[in-house]
Order: structure tokens, then sequence, then C-alpha cells
């Protein structure tokens, strides 16, 4: 698992060197890499003293965090209560025929990464796919091929 | 600029009243969550590009304002013009030169673009005068849709700030409590404890240092209303909080907001640098010697972190596992210290209360819920969007006069409150007016305010796996009754979707859910059975038609139900032949199409899709 | 000091104790298993639950983990009442469902009335139960070596990045605490392995014996300010040393004396 983390040592400063940045950090990283590498982990352990199995732990507890590399393409289905309503499991099922992947995976080739998500607070457009920070508001079930192509 | 005197602020304002004095005309752009999802985006920039190539005499750029949410989602993206309060509905970017040439340059209106009532197809232009904000009053709402979300002085304009100086300099802490506590105010977040008594607890206690937090994890799928306060309003939540801080005797505070809330971490930060920059947050604020630092906690993407001890833990940078709360936070809270925490909404109340008096609050809403609340209305009903009326209004009145009814006028079925938490009511339960404690009694709960409209499409059965499904999935993991307990409640209640549950399920389900409830460690699972205990309530024979008779009366349950195509409905239009992922669908272009059932997935996309209505689901 | 009734008896206990410190000296059984003296009180395993009331309640009863209840003046708690009786039942019933195969789970679940699970089973349950003893008792040590992975149903305990921990000292505190016997080890002649971690145990230089691991003595060395070589000799040995240091020391006193 060796990956450039050349800019690293720059996420890391803008950051007090204490327990409580964690989370903060981490999410930085997860920005910057689209995931989070392992060499990281161990770097931010030394840097804010916690230790690695500490923020192993924080890395696998929150769905923020991934530890495997996402797709150029990030496609987040909102499974909230309203987008459920409407429809947002077929729109997903769609999805993972299109793609040949299930939810939480990335293709192959790296090119499309499929998540659920719980609630994106949009709920007047239901159902809402989010594509790389992109919203996609009142999505139809037949309006799948369009989530791939644009965003 | 820093403001250190009172004097100073009511200086500033009398300049900024001025000067919006002179804008004759303001355009607010609809920038809350639902607008943005559909392009509000490119319609203020389009707005941006037309005024400035059409100087336009008298009207000034800082007169385009972006706002936070409006209200009425289901007609976004909205652009309202005041002072006159023309609303102007589902807008595209190409019908910005238009409404610029008519609304702007003219006092005319844009008609193909005004609401129209749906009972009798007359236009509305202006906003109060629709049913959908008539019968609402906004007040933790009140600025949103009416400042721009991303100044300040707008803000002050609208005497933001204010409270923050009669609180500072003419009130002692303990007045402020007392202030709070005659109000009535009760926690937003969904557990409406007295806001003023848990204050009151902090303040006394004698282990230092005291924290204050703000709540903005809205976990409860369906529910947008913190969101569209931290985006829109923000500095009504700093205002809260500042005031708060100092009844309490805290001097560094967090606002954590969830992690799939981007833009609201944004806003807040922004006002936050902003406040400190005037000198509302820092030291010395307003030369009262008081001083407080405010910081942005991200969340990292957990529905159990809206809990307090686990929030408090993420804060920390730890996982969010929840504690026993038999020493409460705000005894022992953030790093074991007495810590204040409050939901978004409740701190966007306090600097109104502050400044009309706890007794004019008190006097809004019922004896034992008094003030407003925010919902967030949706679902199945025609007006979807951000609302605010007095505790105590009927749920009838929200989901039919400001809801204006089901979608397609079919049947309502049910309306769920409180998000995984909270419950169904039926029909029945229309009547009941909407506040705290009636919604407990009927075996429901406020909760943080989400509003699921439903009609007879929806599967109660289902709804309960949904929900069970979720806060499986969410669970910390660390006490049984929850982790393992709500597994098995939910392995149950997809048995019985699928048509292989059998009649004593439903009192081992009881039996289970009780235990549930009284050993859990937390909220998250001791509310956990609350959807499958009020479906079933209320609805149990539909429970018992998917165990009795193997069949989902509303059609969703997958293993229930199969589609059939009509012969003598289709004309082989070939449409649903495209929309099917699964090729389960045969035919050729007009000839009649055929479904293969050992393919065929239920997902319901070609049904979507029909237009000869050719499509069955039995 | 508080005054409070358990089980009918009314019993008095130090302010700042929790109900389960008070009921473990009456002599009362009931199980806690995630609860061990050497850490604090952590309310996962739940089945230390009982049912408390106050006079002035009306009736009303709470169910508390009374691992992390405090003690309270006129607090009437009751060990085993039907509703107590019932939760620890069912609780023993979730966690045969999910680990049929663990002795221990077993054997306490049948004590409680419990044979078989009435849930659905999970046939290759391990005998993992999250009670969080070994990450608890690492981190009390000073090591942290390990931690819970995960969240909800599929958390498991693992070191970090599921390869052998960094951290780990090979001190087997996390394997003797366990009480299902989940967290195994394995040694042969020197060599002691965990976690997929091996280790080296240090033989005493006067007799042989073999003692702790290496890394577990430069670990202590270093935190307890003790110097290095103090490990090097077994306990035994010590106390012979000791022993023979203090005839010698009696010797020369005596000797001093009769000049």
């Amino acid at each position: 698992m060796n990956h450039d983390i050349g800019k690293l040592p720059e996420i890391l400063e803008r950051y007090p060197q204490e327990p409580q940045s964690l989370i903060a950090v981490l999410q930085d990283i997860q920005k910057e890499y689209n995931f989070l590498p392992c060499d990281a982990l161990k770097h931010t352990a030394d840097y804010l003293d916690v230790p690695l199995s500490k923020v192993f732990s924080v890395s696998t507890f929150y769905n923020a965090f991934s530890l495997n590399p996402k797709g150029d393409r990030v496609i987040r289905v909102c499974m909230g209560t309203t987008c459920h309503i409407r429809g947002a499991a077929q729109i997903l099922e769609q999805l993972e025929k299109k793609l040949n992947i299930r939810a939480g995976e990335t293709t192959p080739d790296l090119k499309y990464t499929l998540e659920v998500v719980n609630c994106v607070g949009a709920c007047a457009m239901a159902p809402v796919v989010i594509v790389n920070d992109k919203y996609y508001g009142s999505v139809k079930v037949s309006g799948t091929k369009k989530l791939l192509k644009g965003g | 600029m820093r403001i250190d005197k009172p004097a100073q602020l009511t200086k500033l304002r009398k300049e900024l009243v001025a000067v919006e004095k002179k804008h004759t005309k303001k355009i607010m752009i609809c920038c809350g969550p639902g607008c943005l999802a559909n392009g509000a985006a490119k319609i203020v920039e389009e707005f941006r590009k037309v005024l400035k190539k059409k100087h336009i005499r008298g009207f000034k750029i800082e007169a385009l304002k972006e706002t936070g949410c409006h209200g009425f989602c289901e007609r976004g993206p909205l652009v309202i013009i005041e002072p006159r309060g023309t609303f102007y509905t589902k807008v595209k970017p190409k019908d910005v030169e238009e409404i610029i040439n008519e609304s702007i340059r003219k006092d005319e209106t844009v008609e193909r673009l005004l609401y129209d009532d749906p009972s009798n197809g007359h236009k509305i232009e202006r906003y109060n005068d629709i049913p959908f904000y008539s019968h609402q009053q906004r007040i933790a709402l009140r600025n949103l849709g009416h400042i721009d979300q991303y100044k300040i002085e707008d803000y002050i304009v609208a005497d933001g700030y204010n409270a923050l100086v009669k609180a500072l300099t003419k009130m002692k802490p303990d007045e402020i409590i007392a202030e709070v506590t005659t109000s009535g105010l009760r926690g937003r977040g969904g557990a409406g404890f007295s806001t003023g008594r848990k204050w009151a607890t902090c303040a006394k206690a004698e282990d230092t240092p005291h924290y204050v937090i703000c709540n903005g994890d809205e976990g409860d799928p369906g529910a947008f209303m913190d969101r569209s306060i931290m985006e829109g309003d923000p500095h009504s939540v700093l205002e809260g909080m500042i005031i708060a801080a100092y009844a309490v005797g805290a001097h560094e505070g967090y606002i954590y907001v969830r992690e799939e809330y981007p833009l609201a971490i944004e806003n807040l930060k922004l006002a936050i640098h902003q406040a400190t920059e005037y000198g509302f947050l820092g030291e010395n604020i307003l030369g009262s010697g008081f001083s407080l630092t405010l910081n942005v906690s991200r969340g990292g993407g957990a529905f159990v972190c809206g809990e307090s001890s686990a929030l408090m833990k993420s804060v920390a940078g730890e996982v969010g596992e929840p504690r026993a709360k038999y020493v409460r936070s705000v005894l022992k809270g953030f790093h074991d210290k007495p810590t204040v925490l409050n939901n978004v909404e409740t701190y966007a109340n306090i600097p109104v209360i502050i400044d009309k008096g706890g007794e004019w609050f008190a006097g809004i809403g019922t004896p034992g819920s008094s003030g407003t609340k925010a919902f967030s209305l949706v679902g199945k009903v025609r007006n979807t969007g951000l609302i605010e009326v007095p505790m105590g209004t009927k749920l009838r009145e929200i989901i039919y006069d400001i809801g204006g009814g089901i979608l397609d006028n079919r049947p309502f079925k049910a309306v769920q409150t409180g998000g995984p938490s909270g419950g169904c009511l039926p029909e029945e339960k229309l009547d009941l007016p909407v506040d705290f404690d009636t919604l407990t009694e009927a075996y429901s709960m406020m909760g943080s305010g989400g509003m699921i409209v439903m009609d007879d499409h929806t599967c109660v059965v289902d709804l309960a796996k949904y929900f069970l499904a979720f806060l499986v999935e969410e669970s910390c993991g660390k006490c049984v009754p929850c982790r393992e307990g709500l597994f098995q409640l939910h392995a149950m209640v997809k048995k019985i979707s699928e048509g292989q549950g059998i009649e004593e399920d439903i009192e081992k389900m009881e039996k289970l859910s009780d235990v549930i409830i009284k050993s859990s460690l937390c909220g998250l699972g001791k509310s956990g059975p609350n959807p499958f205990l009020s479906t079933v309530r209320y609805f149990r024979d539909e429970y018992l038609a998917h165990i009795r008779d193997k069949k989902c009366p509303a059609k969703v349950c997958r293993e229930l139900i199969r589609f059939d195509i009509i012969a003598d409905k289709c004309d082989g239009c070939t449409a649903c032949l495209s929309a099917c992922a699964f090729d389960a669908i045969t035919g050729k272009k007009n000839e009649v199409h055929v479904i293969d059932q050992d393919k065929c997935t239920k997902c319901g996309a070609c049904e979507a899709v029909c237009t000869r209505n050719a499509i069955e689901v039995s | 000091m508080v005054h409070l009734t358990i089980n009918g008896q009314v019993v008095q206990a130090n302010d700042g104790e929790m109900l389960l410190d008070v009921i473990k000296r009456m002599g009362i059984d009931i199980p806690a298993i995630c609860q061990h003296d050497a850490v604090e009180p952590f309310g996962s395993c739940r089945l230390c639950t009982v049912e408390i009331t106050k006079a002035d309640w009306d009736g009303w009863k709470n169910y508390v983990t009374s691992c992390l209840y405090p003690v309270a003046d006129g607090l009437i708690v009751n060990t085993h009442s039907e509703t107590v009786n019932e939760i620890r039942k069912t609780l023993l019933d979730l966690y045969l469902a999910r680990h049929p195969n663990s002795l221990f789970v077993r054997k306490l679940a049948a004590e409680h009335g419990v044979t078989k699970t009435s849930y659905e089973e999970i046939p290759d349950g391990d005998d993992c139960i999250l009670c969080g003893l070994c990450t608890r008792i690492c981190e009390r040590m000073g090591f942290s070596a390990i931690s819970t992975v995960g969240r909800g149903h599929s958390k498991e305990v693992a070191p970090p990045l599921k390869e052998a921990p960094p951290d780990c000292v090979g001190c087997l505190a996390c394997a003797q605490c366990c009480p299902t016997g989940h967290i195994k080890f394995s040694e042969e002649g020197a060599s002691r392995s965990i976690w997929g971690k091996q280790f080296e145990k240090i033989a005493c230089s006067k007799c042989g014996k073999l003692t702790i691991t290496k890394e577990f003595a430069d670990s202590l060395s270093e935190t307890r300010n003790i110097p290095r070589e103090y490990f090097d000799v077994c306990d035994d040995c010590r106390r012979k040393e000791i022993a023979l240091t203090m005839g010698r020391l009696a010797q020369w006193s005596r000797e001093e004396e009769t000049v």
C-alpha cells in the first residue's frame, strides 16, 4: 500500500498537534487522496500522538472514510426516507446493474464508485443523487444513464 | 470594523439600513438545499451576467441577494422581488432576462412564472397571500429567504446582534437564564428538554471549564431544517450560542456539523470569521469582558453522533460511542466537563426570546410546548418544503392547508414524525395538535421536525423494514440489545415483508422490542423499535395481510407482487424494454411486450416510464 | 453515606459507589461480563441491568446497568424482578444467536434457562462477544495496541490495518481477561505469538527460566524508570538474591556488635 503522500505534512500542519484534530485531519486526507493511505494513517498517529489502533478505529467507524481508493466519479444515492418512498432503491438497483458493482464498491477501472448516503437534506427534491459534489434532484428511474455521463 | 460599544452597533445599523433603503427593488434568489439541487447556482450566475451587461438605472448589484431556504421547495427554483413580494416559481436561467425586464426595469410581472392556486387556477402574485405561507409563523426561520446568507451586514440590518448587546450589557447571566426559562423553550432537537433548566444546571456546576456545543448533526432522514438555518442564517445560531455561553460561563464552543453538509460548514466558518472581525466573537466582546471562541467541528458521517455523548466524543476526535447518561452531560460532558448541548433551531430562537422577552414567546403555542416549530414537510404531499408553525397547530392543517393535500389526490395513509426514532400516525390522528406531549402520547414523537407524508402506495411493513435497516447500519455496536436486538428485529420484519412470517412473530417482536427499549444504552437503541411498534399499533391488519394472505396491500413488497404487461393496452413502444436494467422484457417494436417473471426484479422502472398504462402490478 | 434497599434489604453504601459494588458485597450473583476491576465500567453487555424505583416515583420503574449507576439515598433496587429476569434471558438469547459455538455463552445462557436461541442463528459466529475488555485493558496497560474496528453488527476487535500491531508487547493481558477464550496465542520454547506478531521471552540470567517478552521489559523499563537489567533476573532468583543480601547484612551487624 505505497501511495505518494507528499502533501501530507502540509495537511497535518493545518491543525493543532492534539488528539482532537484527528477527524478533521482524516477528512482532509480523504479529500486530497480520495481515500486514506496506510502510510498517511501512520504519520497521522505520530503527529497527533494518538495510538495507531485508535486512528484505525476512527477510520473504520465513520462513513466518510475509505481505506480503498475511490473512482473518478463518486455516485452517491441518497437513501433517506423521502428518497426511499420516491424510488431511491430502484435507482440504486439500476446503477448497480449498469456499473456491475454493488453499493460501496468501485469499478475495476477506477472510473466509478457507487455509494449510498443517509439523507443529504434536500428532501424536497427527492430522489436525490450526488455525483462528485453535484446534486441531481427529482431523479427518474429511467434517467440513470444521464448520471453516468454527466457530473 | 470592530464594534466595541453598543452605540457603535446602533450607528452602524442606521447606516446599513439607509443603504438598504436606497435599493428600491431587491432580487432574492433562494439558495436553499432544494433550490440548489435544482440549479439555483446557474440562476444566480445568469442574473449576474445579465445585470452586468444591461445597466439598470437605480439598481445596484448589491440588491441581488443569495438567500437561504424561502420554504416552498416544491415550486423551486424560487426568485422573489422585494419589497413587492412577487413570487416567481420554477425559474429557469432562460427566464432571467424577462424577469429583469418586467419586474426590475418596469413594475410588471411575468405572469407565467407566478404561483397558480390549484383550486381555481388563478395566479397569486405575492407569497404572503399563498396559503402555504399565510398559515405559517416564522421565528426560527425568520431571516431565511430575506437576507443574503453570506453577508453579516444583512443580518445586522435585520436587527441581528441586538439581543447580544442587550444580554451582555443590560442583563446578568442568571437573568438571561430566567428569561429563557420563562419562555418555556424546549429543545428542538427532539428530546424537548427545558432549555432554561439545562442552562441553569450548567451555570451552577462547580467543575470548570464549561462548554457550549451546537448539535448540527441532523441525521434524521427527511429533515433539513437545521441545514437550512446553518446555511441560510448562520449568524442566528452564533448569536444564540454567544448568549448561551455568557449565561453559563463558557469560553469555548463548538458547532458540530455532519459531514454530509459541506455548504453548512462553509457558511458557518464564514459567519464565524465575520463575527470575529466585528468583535462579536473573540476577546472582550462588546467591551463586556466576556470572551468566547467558536469552532466548527466536522462530523465523520455517523447517525449515532446526533446523540449528545457520542457527539462530544466525536468532537474530541474519537469514535462516536455513547455512554450511559446516568450522570448527565450537562454536568459531565465534553472532556467530562459541564457542557450545554443544544440543537441548531433551539439556538436560533434565543436572540428573539431575549429581544422580545420570554413571556412573548410563552404566549405562542401551547402551555406545555411554547413557541413555534420548524418542519420539513416532505413525501407524497403537494407542497413540499420548509415550514414553521406555532405549536398546537393541527396535523390536518399542516398537511392539507399548508401542504396542499396528497399528491395526485391519492388517499392519505400516514404521516411519519420524529425520524427513525419516531412513529407513524394514521388518518384518525389528523386532528392531533402538534406538540411534544401529544405526539409522544400518540406513540410517535416530535423528533427534530421531519414530517413525511405517505399515501396508500406506501407499505408500512416496508417502511418499518427500511427504518430498522437504517438503524442496524448506524448502530455503534457497543451494546447487545441494540446491536443484536435490532438486527434480529429487522430480520423478522424482513421475513414478514417477504411473505415468510408467522403470526407468532408479531408477539415475539413486541416482546423483543420491550427488552430493547428497557436495556439499550442510548437513545438510538431505546427508540429503535418505534418504527415497528407504531406501525403495528395502527396498521396491524397490514402486517397480518403479509403473514396470513402473503399479500402486500400497497403493492410494494417485491416478493409479494408481480408486474405484467396488459396485452390490449401495449402498443410496443419499447419504452419499458429500454428502461429495464435486467433484460426482463422482450418484444419487437410495435408488438406486445412480455415480462419474463424469472428475470424481473420488481424494481418498477417499466411502470414508471409506461405512458400507455399497460403495466399492471398485482 | 447513603442508605438504599436492595432486594428488600436496607444497606449502607459510600457516596460515589456504583450499585454493582454494593450488590457484589451483599453476595448477590448477577452476570456482568464486560466488567473488570482493572478498568472503568463500560455498559456494553447490559446483563447487570437491575430494576430501580423510589418511593416518590409513583410506581414508575427504571432499568439501569448497575455497573454504571451511582448509589443514591432512598433507592429501591431489585436485581431479579420478573422484568429484569426477562431482560437477561432475552439478552442471552440474542448472545446465543450470534455465538452458538461459544462454550462460555452456552453455559451462561443455560444458567438463565436458555438452551437454544429463538432467533436467527449465525452458524459460523465466532467467540468474540465484543465486551471490550481486551481493548480497555490494553489501553490501561499503556499500549493501546488493539482496538475496535468498524461499527454496528460487523464491529470486531483487531490490530490496526489488520496487520501485526506495532504497539503490542506480547504481555497477554488481553488474552487473560477475555471471558470466552477468543483471543488465541501460542508459545513454543522462548517464542510467543499473538495477534500475528512474534515475540521472544527473556531467559533469567541466573536460572534460565523464561519470563516476560523483551518488548514488554523494554516498555516497562522506559515508562516506569526501572533499569533494564532488572528484568534479566526472574522473580524467584531476585527473591533469593534479596534473601542472601539480607542475610549478609544481618551477619555484618552481628559481627560489628561483637567487635
